[in-house]
């Protein structure tokens, strides 16, 4: 297995797998969006809320906030060992704010401080004249498939690397002209595709069509593909593509331990 | 008051509105915004562009 890294930002990442099954790079894509903990706000104790928003719509906006924690430190509620809460399971904020004032994320308070709100700019509720809002929110540790609210990986997705090849052209540029994307240059021996150019290539076979002589080949490489991962603020895209691994790696050692017991 | 996310891919889209309005405000055209924050899925750009905010509208009333 190869990586070929193309972008690492923050929030985006692209990069190339290759000499990998399409299965694993499903099950890494899968993994990013539904497999990650995170941390999100599930409970709410309203002790104000004179807001224009009623408490569910409040509840909701809190609730798709991303969060930033180490989630290793943190378990689950329902696999914690305690009764009902304790703080490796539970992380209170608390936020409280009269008006006239535009509440964002950013107001939150934390009861731990390596624990907040990704993005301070994040509107909540636009308090006017004498408005008031004065709430604890709890949050709990989850998995993306089963609330967006836990959703770390965002649109992550990949495509087969593409592959395009040229025989005989009689350098007559209609597939120059047909490619949506503007990739096929005319080189000394007929069209042709830079190799950064063709990760650009949807596969649409505009080029194949257009093309008189059938002098083009559209086809792909299905051991090699192109990821795009975009997270949510949680983690930086690197320690999605990390955790992912993580949770796919904790998932085959679940069966490995099932069937040495068996 | 803007979704915090993107109701279709759950991109987080709330923290990208005030940049966006305050530059529509100035003149801009709203594509080269959405580019330059990059909001590229058609799904997020919906979101931004169809936002109507209500809260002045409502708030009369309360």
């Amino acid at each position: 297995m190869k990586i070929e890294v193309l972008e690492m930002s923050d929030r985006f990442a692209k990069f190339v797998l290759s000499d990998a099954s399409i299965a694993f790079a499903n099950g890494l894509r899968r993994a990013m969006l539904a497999e990650v903990p995170t941390l999100a706000i599930t409970e709410v104790n309203l002790y104000n809320n004179t807001s224009v928003l009623y408490d569910e719509q409040l509840g909701l906006r809190l609730s798709l906030i991303p969060i930033k924690a180490n989630t290793d430190e943190l378990v689950p509620k329902e696999e914690c060992m305690c009764d009902d809460n304790c703080p490796a399971c539970e992380v209170s904020m608390t936020l409280s704010a009269e008006g006239p004032k535009m509440v964002y994320s950013g107001d939150f308070v934390s009861s731990d401080p390596e624990i907040f709100p990704s993005d301070e700019n994040i509107p909540i509720v636009e308090l006017k004249d004498g408005q008031q809002l004065f709430l604890e929110a709890l949050a709990h540790v989850g998995h993306g498939k089963n609330h967006s609210r836990w959703q770390a990986g965002i649109a992550c997705g990949y495509k087969t690397y593409p592959v395009v090849t040229f025989h005989n052209c009689d350098k007559c540029r209609s597939c120059i002209e047909a490619c949506p994307k503007d990739i096929i240059q005319m080189g000394p021996s007929g069209a042709e595709i830079q190799d950064n150019d063709m990760l650009e290539c949807t596969l649409c076979r505009s080029c194949a069509d257009v093309c008189g002589i059938n002098a083009i080949t559209v086809d792909q490489d299905e051991r090699a593909f192109i990821f795009n991962v975009e997270s949510d603020g949680s983690y930086s895209a690197e320690e999605l593509i990390q955790q992912a691994s993580k949770a796919l790696k904790k998932k085959s050692d679940g069966m490995l331990e099932v069937l040495e017991h068996f | 008051m803007i979704p915090v996310r993107c109701f279709s891919c759950g991109g987080v889209i709330a923290n990208k509105w005030e940049e966006f309005k305050r530059r529509v405000y100035e003149g801009e055209s709203s594509d080269t915004i959405l580019d330059d924050l990059r909001v590229t899925r058609y799904c997020c750009r919906r979101m931004m562009l169809s936002h109507v905010e209500l809260v002045d509208t409502i708030a009369p009333y309360y």
